[in-house]
């Protein structure tokens, strides 16, 4: 039984169909991406939420029937892209996103249009091994300098200091703009001081070896594995993945903190945006979307996915003071989103590209800003 | 018996990746993550297998039937058309020949990537998709072309006296290629049947985009349970992996005797 | 009548068996291949997929691609990785199924269980590879430094020239038993008596295996290096879980470079025109096979 699809990447495989017939068959091709995403693979909790879901609610089967065609969830900073190529509703005065946080508007905004409603928002920020910094007698890092002593005081035979995603796609980005934003330089903007110290600085980490040049393999859940298996001190990552640190490792001390800053504390808006396909149920799925993101609805998905509400009122009373995901919503006074720009996903490349290469050492960070800048002054003009 | 211990010695070398899967899957995540690694699991761990059984709507024992169904299906096409086909290429000079031969060849060319939204808006149209069918037949597609080429060489072998002697008999050109060389070709036919199966079993790609629902799915789709964003559990991947493969190499190590067990004791002799 | 009778001449009733086949072949992979060379002269990306305003530009993505450092990297990868898999997978193949090859207790059982690499997805198997060459945690540089043939972790998959040799490695694995499979039965068309005048005559093992073995067995060998290249050329999955193209692009593929372009960057024309690319090598490379199959031998 298939009750509406959701799938951040079930929208590329509509496009893929699309170009066979010139109108938009929205068909949630799910699958294609089971295969060649292995490593982001949602739907089958996503599935099993939403059944939870379902069976909560009175809802009408029907609805959710007929509109499994016609509604989307995928990544925010995509989202631009998809926008562009005109295939989402209109939401504008259809849906109220008064209340909701401006960076998550914004990245399902175009031209003063909105064409999505958030989902839910994440940011990423800096966890650590309570035990191990005590061990080494050391304080919570808040800027980089501090970061980089810390990382070296716990780095030890079977431990390294600090471990961030560097794989080279988005979600490698994701991990590295905050480094990037924090010096002042922008996504648009990197062959310059700031930038090249940014790259710099990840760089000496590699070579100090105090972040394991491995992370370019590692995704974020292998970041995390590495985590509550002790070899990593100090992460990056977001809070998607307390429920199950806290289920897999439940012994483990660890805390969360700002990501430490150079000129400014930054971190990145991640998240999933809602759409509705046009030319479909809409009205089926503007039915849903009130459903879903009720106060009762949001709490227990953002309970389910470790997301904060993109609902500022409802973020705030969303988890106690000492609660784990408390320093995220604190850290979403920093955090900015990627784009949204329909070329996102190049200039992503560039910059992902442009970290790993610093990483490997196949490029000095002056080469790598400056190849970065050319591709990405290539995309935007 | 000094060739049986080089055979044991080649069997531990060329193994040795499928039993670190196995003891990985008895493993921990903490134990699997350990530096440096352990060789046999200090803790042993059977939460891996036991999750197996209990993931969600996946359901071990029916997809594995799935699976079976589909590449038992492929396989039969597969064999029902490269067989025939075969003999064609091998034993007639007919002038499209080598087009035919060269495009068994192309059809294998394009990467997966390429072929599976042509495909899934096709068996859309012919109202197969989210069936089993559908995955029958893009199976066979890897199938197909495979025993072509190998099965050519067969028949190939094969020498003309005896295809004559059948028709002296009183075959014709189809009785006597039922009768007389499908049962010599055997051994390939076998080794076909089997890569074909193979093919078909290990295939993700076809059985996911092709099948919707997860009670449809081949067994393959189960590896999904166990990757995600949350990182992925080594454990109970590898569990899955020796799990799902246990039933297919007892198959396969019954079958020895059928595969590969040469021409002597067929018809040719010299 | 006449004409009748000369479309059922005796090679022509040939294409009858063939047909059903290739019929089968051309509706289900043809169609696919056309519409992506189509593709490949079109300008579809993200852009302008729905607003239906893609245009022919002919060669424009094919004369792009070649001046796309990432791509000429791919085309070189793909060649020297097909090439070097093929000469191990099918070296070890061959050796391991003439050992088989011998009568002893243990040939058939043994044999048998080789099998069981084809049986695991490629997936799994990638990133049973992957855990395998991790620098840290990953058993292989411990076993090489308990034998003291290293002293410091390589890092297999974090350094350009070893990723490759770690693909490699683990395509070399899942090809061994393919190779060695077909070359078995190979060996079972070769008559047993040819091998006894040989022996009687006093050729020894050498002289029979060049003299008899390599001859006759020179349509599966040419059957199994051309599979071989093909499935080894297109190789995806197996890149794609392993090192994603990485690091820093030093492993991309034809394959898994036009899935990139197509799928993570939406320049759909220009990842077809990669795939065509690869298309057109594989196409030579089996018009040339053809050619050297068929030639020569009795009309």
């Amino acid at each position: 039984m298939n009750a509406i699809r959701f799938d951040r990447k079930s929208i590329r495989n509509q496009l893929v169909t699309a170009f066979v017939f010139t109108s938009i068959i929205p068909i949630l091709l799910v699958n294609i991406i089971y295969y060649y995403n292995t490593s982001k693979l949602v739907q089958q909790n996503v599935e099993g939420m939403t059944k939870a879901n379902l069976e909560q609610t009175k809802v009408s089967l029907d609805v959710w029937l007929d509109s499994y065609e016609d509604i989307a969830i995928l990544d925010s900073p995509g989202h631009a892209s998809y926008m562009e190529m005109g295939i989402f509703e209109d939401l504008t005065g259809k849906f109220d996103v008064d209340n909701y946080y401006e960076g998550t508007v914004n990245s399902c905004t175009v031209d003063g249009k909105l064409y999505g409603v958030p989902f839910g928002v994440n940011c990423l920020a800096l966890y650590y091994n309570e035990d191990m910094l005590k061990d080494a007698g050391c304080e919570v890092p808040t800027t980089w300098d501090e970061l980089k002593t810390t990382a070296k005081a716990l780095t030890t035979d079977s431990v390294t200091g600090l471990a961030l995603c560097s794989v080279q796609n988005e979600e490698g980005t994701f991990n590295f703009v905050p480094w990037l934003w924090s010096t002042g330089a922008t996504s648009y903007d990197i062959n310059n001081e700031n930038g090249i110290r940014a790259l710099t600085f990840i760089q000496d980490l590699v070579n100090e070896g105090v972040m394991s040049k491995e992370c370019i393999n590692w995704t974020q859940g292998d970041v995390m594995n590495q985590f509550i298996s002790g070899n990593v001190a100090m992460m990056e990552n977001g809070p998607w993945q307390i429920p199950t640190m806290q289920s897999e490792a439940p012994d483990l001390n660890w805390k969360v903190t700002l990501i430490p800053k150079d000129s400014q504390y930054s971190s990145v808006l991640g998240g999933e945006n809602y759409a509705v396909i046009n030319g479909g149920n809409v009205e089926g799925a503007l039915d849903f979307l009130t459903y879903a993101t009720s106060e009762e609805k949001v709490k227990f998905l953002m309970d389910k996915f470790g997301y904060i509400s993109a609902d500022k009122t409802i973020a705030e009373n969303q988890f106690e003071a000492d609660s784990p995901y408390a320093p995220f919503v604190e850290e979403l006074n920093y955090a900015m989103p990627r784009g949204p720009l329909a070329e996102w996903p190049s200039v992503s490349d560039a910059i992902s590209l442009a970290f790993n290469q610093v990483i490997t050492g196949t490029a000095t960070p002056e080469d790598a800003a400056a190849e970065a800048q050319a591709t990405i002054d290539g995309i935007v003009k | 018996m000094l060739f049986s211990v080089i055979s044991v010695i080649i069997l531990c070398v060329l193994l040795f990746p499928l039993y670190w899967a196995f003891i990985t899957s008895l493993k921990t995540e903490q134990e699997i993550f350990h530096n440096p690694p352990t060789f046999y699991p200090h803790v042993l761990n059977s939460q891996s297998y036991a999750a197996q059984v209990e993931t969600g709507d996946f359901n071990m024992f029916r997809s594995f039937a799935n699976s079976f169904l589909i590449s038992v299906g492929a396989t039969v096409i597969a064999v029902l058309l490269a067989v025939p086909a075969s003999y064609g290429i091998a034993k007639y000079r007919f002038k499209a020949r080598k087009v035919m031969l060269l495009s068994f060849l192309v059809t294998q060319m394009l990467p997966v990537s390429v072929l599976l939204t042509p495909m899934f808006i096709m068996f859309k149209n012919m109202h197969v998709y989210n069936t089993w069918i559908a995955a029958v037949l893009a199976d066979a597609t890897i199938g197909i072309p495979f025993s072509v080429l190998i099965l050519k060489n067969y028949f190939a072998s094969i020498p003309k006296d005896l295809e004559e002697a059948a028709y002296l008999d009183g075959c014709n050109k189809f009785t006597a290629f039922i009768r007389i060389l499908i049962p010599i070709a055997k051994p390939g036919v076998m080794v076909c049947a089997i890569f074909s199966f193979l093919y078909a079993w290990g295939d993700l790609a076809y059985g996911m985009t092709f099948i919707l629902d997860q009670e449809k799915r081949p067994i393959t789709a189960g590896i999904f349970n166990f990757m995600g964003q949350y990182g992925t559990k080594w454990s109970y991947l590898t569990a899955f992996a020796v799990v799902t493969i246990i039933p297919v190499a007892l198959i396969f190590i019954f079958m020895q005797k059928y595969i590969v067990s040469g021409m002597t004791s067929g018809a040719v002799k010299g | 009548m006449n004409r009748i009778k000369k479309i059922f001449r005796y090679d022509n009733v040939g294409m009858l068996f063939v047909l059903p086949a290739f019929l089968y072949m051309l509706i289900f992979v043809g169609y696919p291949i056309v519409r992506n060379i189509i593709l490949s002269f079109q300008d579809v990306d993200a852009g302008n997929l729905v607003r239906g305003t893609k245009n022919f530009i002919m060669f424009a993505n094919y004369s792009e691609l070649f001046k796309d450092g990432v791509f000429r990297t791919s085309l070189w990868n793909t060649l020297r990785y097909t090439v070097l898999c093929l000469v191990f997978q099918f070296i070890i193949g061959f050796i391991l199924a003439l050992f088989f090859n011998q009568r002893f207790t243990l040939a058939k059982p043994v044999r048998g269980i080789l099998l069981v690499p084809w049986m695991i997805p490629v997936t799994v198997t990638a990133l049973m590879f992957k855990l395998l060459f991790a620098t840290d945690i990953g058993v292989i540089n411990y076993i090489l430094r308990s034998l003291h043939i290293i002293s410091k972790n390589i890092e297999w998959l974090t350094t350009p020239g070893s990723a490759m040799f770690a693909l490699i490695c683990a395509n070399v694995w899942i090809g061994i038993p393919f190779n060695m499979i077909l070359i078995s039965t190979g060996l079972t068309t070769i008559p047993k008596e040819l091998y006894e005048s040989a022996s009687i005559d006093g050729a020894n093992k050498v002289q029979t295996f060049f003299h008899i073995t390599l001859p006759l067995l020179k349509p599966t060998i040419e059957s199994v290096l051309i599979l071989g290249f093909i499935y080894t050329f297109k190789v995806y999955d197996l890149v794609y879980v392993m090192t994603s193209g990485g690091p820093v692009n030093s492993t991309h593929m034809l394959s898994t470079y036009s899935y990139k372009l197509s799928f993570e960057m939406f320049k759909y024309s220009k990842g077809s025109a990669v795939a065509n690319v690869l298309l057109v090598i594989l196409l030579i490379v089996g018009i040339f096979y053809i050619k050297v199959t068929t030639d020569g031998e009795e009309d």
